[in-house]
């Protein structure tokens, strides 16, 4: 047995998401597997990899180097697995191994050899060996000057793209097409380059990208797990594109061709686990570039094993462990062996998921830069039943290729986004060719988007006969049609909602098995996915079956913490003695890792899809409450087709939901909740504002998870609100509370109808009026009393039998002038839950499912009531994903816009902060930093102690106009910087300069367009980090004066309380 | 679409599996088989190999990139019908020439379309290869249970190699290259242009030639081509082999494979339901590597039965069966599977070099020691 290092990828942020969790928790299963002791480091709490579980000692430390090296200090690793933890593993193994800490404490690195990562890093080395071995790569070159790159473009044609080196977000490049052109944007380039170098490449724009995945063992024996095909061509980020499996546009000679090259490329490279590599292929001839290849696992290792059924990342651990393709079996037969190529009989469509619907104001342009946060997965026997399932499990309301708003664009604007694409090309194509059904021309109208975005015919006629089957359902809705609807993926509510009439046809639901053969082998495996009026495969669970609803695709304020608390309803369902139906689409994530139910239905996770497999498995009921606001949103429509829902249902849902009927609750109860009213009018909620008095919080009622929300401190603002926010419906009106400042408190508790369980309370760290998602909270409470908890546990008792909870409840409260208030109760798990159940080892998620399976919290081990806290501190602090988001107002508020989250704990509060703010990726200086500050006048006086602590550690800070007045009548030494209005050298150019290390500026009252918006943007494109509330400022001065303690094991705190010292 | 019409697949234990047609009516019988390659649909509907036989696709979407031509492996489409879940009426590629259900139509194949095609895999698997009816059009439907239950009494695969085979000698490749013969039992283009390709000059003669016209004009090697059907319906030419073991260099592609195993004395036997497809994991003996492979075939060659100076030298990962074989002390050596590819992908094309190494034929471009 040996003792192996396994390091995740950290916090969720845009380009890393839970496919490392999936990833993690495969390779760490595998080494348990073949007998080793696996020792795991990750800052990322809502994984199911930090589970003490999964691997022997867990670590939820922050990925630096000194953190990683003091814990292999103390448990000296034989091994360290660096290639499943996405790029951010990589570097930190490489660092590690730069830095002499594996030689120094012998570790050996496992898979993949540092050299072969190396080679495939390193841009220009990775060129040299491409052409060494005769592979095609784009032709580039590096200049320095325009005449240079002039030269460069006569020798090797137009167009060109420009990559100016360091420089953040993709400034000052862009695409040249001639010589006027390429010496504009080289000088912008140029001078843009931190080091004055652009990088020239010929452009493969218009080029069909092509993935492919690809295993290779110590021996050699390799193999392509899956290939895939964007449906966007090459200009729009993978991670970013419509991608399906398999290809369906390359002719075998292609095919072929590309396998053959991705072979070679991984045999030149050396690569011992998984790898990808990123093709373009020219659509007129039978020639390719190699774009890029990752020597790990990643995103599309992850889709590609959900595509496949082929487990990537359990195999490439068996292989870094030095097992040969031919001698690990194939775990889905179990029959052949791990050295074959999987075969579809289905096609498989992955949408990404985009957060512009809660940044209206960024740039939503599609390029080189990914934006999406997560991504929706479709399998059906076609392309279009695939499609429109991933549509659909977007969860956006998407239940056609009919967008609502389009049919009002104008041809022209429709055209544009054709050509430039942004989130809404596929229904901007669509809606086009929907006008051509209408008018004739369907032949020309796919030439001509064709020629405007380079979008493949084949993908365009497949667009068009889905968009001619809507066209039919509008007009006549025959029968046949809606069959065919039924077939392409539609749901039933997307029919009714296209149908002339909804005439009553049903094609019966058939199960089948994901096998990785095409049914070439029996297969065991328990993956399905759903078609219609074909052979139902679906063997029924040898145990009573139940139904978990999982969360979909990951977004702002939905994501990997909902299907930590899915996978956990799975298991706890195993061990209670039932049967787990997963249905999920996430093609990311854990849930639908086949592994972890007994019975995986891949589909979006709608009334159709749960309804069927309820039907198919005999399910004797289904489970809401773990899938977030998705899953519990299905509650009526189950119901109503009589399908029996156990734990929180539509009684629960209601209640929470029903505004005047849980007030009317409250009031009976004797709790508080903040005054407000619902307006038909902004002139009415002007009226309304005036009355409770400003601030006041004002959102549309039609919304969940904080959308449009916003804190307004005066009618100017209340009038700009009125703007730029979504009309007031009859319907659904405007909400207008009044804001409460103050303690924030969040609380999860398990209700049997009797008794309550309560693991712990979280604080939050920043005032009422930032979204807790967004908050830094810590748990157990460092200010609340005895009696104020008293209090919590009390009205939290009392709300969860006034909702009827039969599971868990999420409670929100603000403790305003030492009164209790509350603001939200949801009936579900919450985004906090995983964190709860890490920081206490409560496992809630298994007590509420075993609570929904009829049984008493009495009769659990987990306790009742308030549990008692630890003799550690655990504090949460969320991660943006701001630089990848151009546009983007970086302030906090009502509505979240973190992505991610990380973990510090410590024997001390300070010490808890001090490395979450390490793992959340701020420097933390013990002295010696410069800090702009810019502080609001509302804040400016309340901010003097905190600043003043800044000063005593011995940080210089830099202040504009107003807030140096302050502080230097307060007797602090400050650099005065300018604004931008007095004239250059000003505030901006500090922070081009990147002359600063931290940015506290707070936002007290300011809009978008403002001068402090614009200093928070230039901070974050700076890679600067800036707090926006002061409160956060406090508690980062709090972290820099405390020191944390040594690394532990979450096992080590939980074990042993009693021995934690600092 | 225009010209739909009902058309079903029945099988001969009496399930039948429905969809509809293409504009050719007609019945087509055959043993149904299964391909589960992903792409290189023209090349499988014009591989000799599947002459008389009923292919099913089980990937769903096929005919996505058209009919280029290019790819064809023989001057026509060589199947007795085909099963589709989903043809493509408008394809895209830049060497399409025509769309597959059009050229399907001219090449007067029976298709099924829209049918299950996974059901009727799994029926394969589990049954095994079955002789089956594919009727298209209400005329053909009315008769086609009781047209496949006459056929199924007296099916034969007796006929298959004779109907793709070239009758006459031709002779092919560089004009002053070395020259090898290559036995015709329904050769694929594929396999011809590897042997040009290093420089061969090729006799192509027909698979029962006598022992002279194989021998005519002094080969370096005799190639056995892949071709349909049952070994041991080949019993002249399994003869004509014998002869010629210890006076040249021989190797055996497919049927070439088992009519050479036959001919050094081994056994050949049914598989269940075949391999067809281009994913079968090969472990290489001799370079001790794994390959994947191109496969076709419904016969194999039993390893058991191989004489003692037969070596086996690659097995199926997946079911253990025999994948090729070598002479101890003679150039002679054979594959089941397809190393030419054509469909599937080309990780055994070494051995057409290897093999020319074997019989030290000297290969274009490369040096001679």
């Amino acid at each position: 047995m040996r003792n192996v290092m396994v390091i995740g990828s950290g916090p969720i942020v845009i380009g890393q998401a839970a496919e490392f969790d999936y990833a993690g928790v495969q390779a760490c299963r595998a080494l348990r597997d073949e007998g080793h002791r696996v020792v795991l480091v990750n800052s990322n709490p809502a994984t199911i990899m930090t589970d003490p579980e999964i691997a022997d000692s867990v670590y939820l430390e922050p990925l630096t180097v000194e953190s990683v090296e003091a814990i292999i200090a103390r448990e000296r690793p034989d091994a360290l697995l660096p290639t499943l933890g996405g790029q951010t593993g990589l570097n930190l193994a490489v660092e590690l191994h730069e830095a002499g800490v594996l030689e120094r404490y012998g570790v050996q690195l496992l898979g993949t050899p540092i050299e072969s990562i190396r080679l495939a890093e390193d841009r220009e080395r990775f060129k040299a060996k491409m052409i060494e071995i005769g592979e095609p790569v784009a032709e580039s070159r590096i200049v320095t000057e325009v005449e240079q790159g002039i030269a460069f473009a006569q020798s090797i044609g137009y167009p060109l793209v420009v990559r100016p080196a360091y420089t953040l977000a993709g400034t000052g490049g862009g695409l040249a097409y001639g010589e006027e052109q390429l010496r504009e944007t080289l000088l912008a380039g140029l001078s843009a380059s931190l080091i004055g170098q652009v990088l020239l490449e010929t452009s493969l724009l218009g080029w069909k990208e092509i993935e492919y995945e690809v295993l290779r063992d110590g021996a050699g024996n390799s193999i392509i797990v899956c290939n895939m095909e964007n449906v966007d061509p090459v200009g729009v980020h993978t991670g970013d594109s419509i991608v399906v499996a398999p290809s369906q546009t390359l002719s075998d000679v292609e095919y072929q061709m590309l396998r053959t090259a991705s072979l070679n490329v991984i045999r030149a490279l050396g690569v011992q686990g998984g790898c990808n590599i990123q093709f373009a292929l020219h659509p007129d001839r039978s020639e390719y570039a190699i774009i890029e290849v990752n020597p790990r696992l990643s995103r599309s290792s992850a889709l590609a094993s959900k595509a496949t059924g082929y487990p990537i990342a359990k195999i490439a651990t068996r292989i870094a462990l030095g097992k040969r393709l031919d001698e690990i079996e194939n775990p889905v037969t179990g029959l052949t062996k791990a050295a074959y190529e999987p075969t579809l009989d289905y096609v498989v469509v992955k949408i990404p998921r985009w957060p512009f619907d809660k940044f209206p104001l960024a740039d939503t342009a599609l390029g080189t830069q990914m934006k999406s946060t997560g991504e929706a997965m479709g399998i059906g026997r076609t392309f279009r039943a695939a499609l429109m399932k991933a549509v659909r499990g977007l969860d956006l309301g998407y239940e056609s290729l009919s967008k609502a708003g389009l049919g009002e664009w104008s041809e022209t604007e429709l055209e544009r986004v054709v050509a430039h694409p942004t989130h809404e090309r596929l229904f901007a194509v669509c809606e086009l060719l929907r006008r051509a059904h209408v008018a004739g021309g369907v032949d020309l109208a796919i030439e001509r988007i064709h020629a405007a975005c380079a979008i493949d015919r084949f993908w365009l006629y497949e667009f068009s006969e889905m968009v001619a089957l809507e066209e039919r359902l509008r007009c006549i809705a025959a029968e046949a049609d809606v069959a065919t609807a039924l077939e392409y993926g539609y749901s039933r509510k997307g029919i009714a909602r296209l149908a002339a009439s909804n005439p009553e046809v049903s094609v019966t639901p058939a199960f089948r098995m994901v096998d990785t053969a095409a049914a070439e082998f029996p297969a065991k495996s328990p993956y399905y996915y759903l078609s219609r009026g074909e052979m139902d495969e679906i063997r029924a669970p040898a145990r009573e079956a139940v139904v978990v609803v999982g969360s979909g695709p990951i977004r702002i304020g939905q994501g990997i913490e909902f299907d930590y608390s899915c996978v956990h309803a799975a298991w706890a369902l195993k061990e209670a003695g039932r049967s787990a139906v997963v249905v999920n689409n996430n093609p990311e994530t854990v849930s639908t890792d086949f592994d972890v139910s007994e019975t995986l239905v891949f589909e979006p996770p709608g009334a159709d899809e749960v309804e069927a497999a309820y039907r198919a498995t005999g399910a004797t009921g289904v489970m809401l409450s773990f899938g977030g606001q998705t899953a519990i949103n299905l509650a009526g429509a189950l119901a109503e087709r009589g399908v029996n829902i156990v734990g929180n249902d539509r009684t629960s849902l209601e209640r929470a939901e029903n505004r005047e009927q849980f007030e009317e609750a409250l009031a009976r109860l004797g709790v508080a909740r903040p005054e407000g009213k619902a307006a038909r009018s902004f002139r009415e909620a002007r009226a309304i504002a005036r009355e409770l008095g400003f601030p006041v919080l004002v959102r549309p009622s039609f919304v969940l998870g904080g959308r449009a929300m916003e804190i307004i401190y005066n009618e100017g603002q209340l009038a700009s609100y009125a703007e730029s926010a979504p009309p007031i419906l009859a319907d659904a009106p405007l909400l207008v509370d009044r804001y409460l400042a103050g303690l924030e408190v969040e609380v999860d508790a398990v209700f049997d109808g009797t008794d309550i369980l309560i693991p712990g309370i979280f604080e939050h760290i920043e005032r009422a009026g930032i979204h807790s998602g967004d908050s830094i909270a810590v748990y157990p409470p460092q200010i609340l009393d005895q009696r104020q908890q008293a209090r919590i546990v009390e009205v939290t008792t009392a709300i969860a039998r006034e909702l009827r909870i039969q599971g868990l409840i999420n409670i929100q409260f603000v403790l305003h002038e030492n009164e209790l208030f509350i603001i939200e109760a949801n009936p579900r798990a919450s985004r906090t839950v995983p964190i709860i159940q890490k920081a206490t080892g409560v496992n809630i998620v298994g007590a509420a499912t075993r609570v929904a399976l009829g049984e008493r919290l009495r009769t659990m081990p987990y306790g009742t009531g308030l549990q008692p806290p630890p003799p550690y501190v655990v504090v949460k602090i969320p991660v943006f994903s701001f630089s990848k988001m151009r546009g983007v107002e970086t302030v906090l508020g009502p509505e979240m816009k973190s992505t991610g989250e990380v973990l510090g704990i410590d024997a001390t509060f300070a010490g808890a902060l001090r490395k979450g703010f390490l793992a959340a990726g701020v420097r933390l200086p013990s002295s010696g930093a410069r800090i702009l500050v810019s502080i609001s006048d509302e804040e400016k006086q309340a901010a003097v102690p905190v600043l003043r602590r800044y000063a005593q550690l011995g940080h210089a800070l830099v202040a504009t106009s107003g807030t140096a007045d302050v502080l230097e009548a307060a007797g602090i030494a400050c650099e005065r910087v300018k604004k931008m209005a007095e004239g250059s050298p000003h505030v901006l150019d500090l922070l081009h300069a990147r002359a600063v290390d931290l940015v506290i500026n707070d936002a007290k009252g300011s809009r978008d367009i403002s001068d402090d918006y614009k200093i928070r943007r230039a901070a974050v494109e700076a890679s600067i980090a800036c707090l926006s509330s002061l409160d956060t400022a406090r508690a980062l001065v709090e972290a820099m004066s405390g020191t944390a303690g040594p690394p532990r094991s979450l096992q080590e705190y939980r074990s042993a309380p009693a021995t934690i010292e600092s | 679409m225009s010209g739909e019409q009902p058309a079903a697949l029945f099988l001969a234990d009496g399930s039948r599996f429905d969809g509809h047609g293409l504009e050719y009516e007609g019945v087509a019988l055959g043993e149904a088989v299964f391909y589960t390659g992903m792409t290189g649909y023209e090349e499988a509907l014009t591989d000799p190999s599947y002459a008389g036989q009923i292919l099913t696709f089980t990937y769903p979407m096929i005919g996505n990139y058209g009919i280029s031509g290019e790819a064809a492996q023989y001057p026509r489409a060589c199947v007795a019908g085909t099963v589709i879940k989903q043809i493509a009426h408008h394809p895209s590629h830049h060497l399409s020439k025509q769309s597959l259900p059009s050229w399907l139509d001219d090449e007067r194949i029976p298709a099924l379309i829209g049918a299950d095609t996974r059901a009727i895999t799994i029926a394969l698997r589990e049954h095994g290869t079955i002789w089956a009816a594919l009727a298209v059009g209400e005329d053909a439907l009315d008769g086609a249970e009781r047209v496949l239950a006459n056929y199924a009494r007296h099916a034969t695969t007796r006929d298959l190699v004779p109907s793709v085979a070239a009758p006459t000698q031709r002779i092919e490749g560089p004009a002053d290259g070395p020259h090898v013969t290559l036995v015709d039992c329904g050769v694929k283009r594929a396999v011809l242009r590897e042997l040009e390709a290093l420089g061969a000059r090729v006799s192509v003669v027909p698979y029962d030639a006598s022992e002279e016209t194989m021998l005519a004009n002094d080969p370096a090697a005799i190639f056995i081509s892949p071709g349909p059907g049952d070994p041991t319906d080949l019993a002249q030419t399994v003869e004509t082999l014998r002869g010629l073991v210890g006076r040249k260099p021989l190797f055996g592609i497919c049927l070439g494979h088992q009519l050479l195993a036959l001919a050094c004395g081994a056994k050949t036997y049914k598989l269940p339901y075949g391999h067809r497809g281009g994913n079968q994991p090969v472990r290489d003996v001799v370079h001790d590597d794994v390959l994947i492979t191109a496969h076709n075939h419904g016969y194999a060659v039993d390893a058991r039965t191989l004489p003692s100076e037969l070596e086996s030298t690659m097995t199926n990962l997946n079911d253990a069966t025999n994948e090729g074989f070598r002479h101890r002390r003679l150039p002679i050596a054979a594959v089941q599977f397809h190393p030419e590819a054509s469909p599937g992908p080309s990780d055994a094309r070494r051995l057409f070099a290897e093999w020319f190494r074997t019989a030290e034929i000297p290969i274009e471009g490369e040096e001679r020691d």
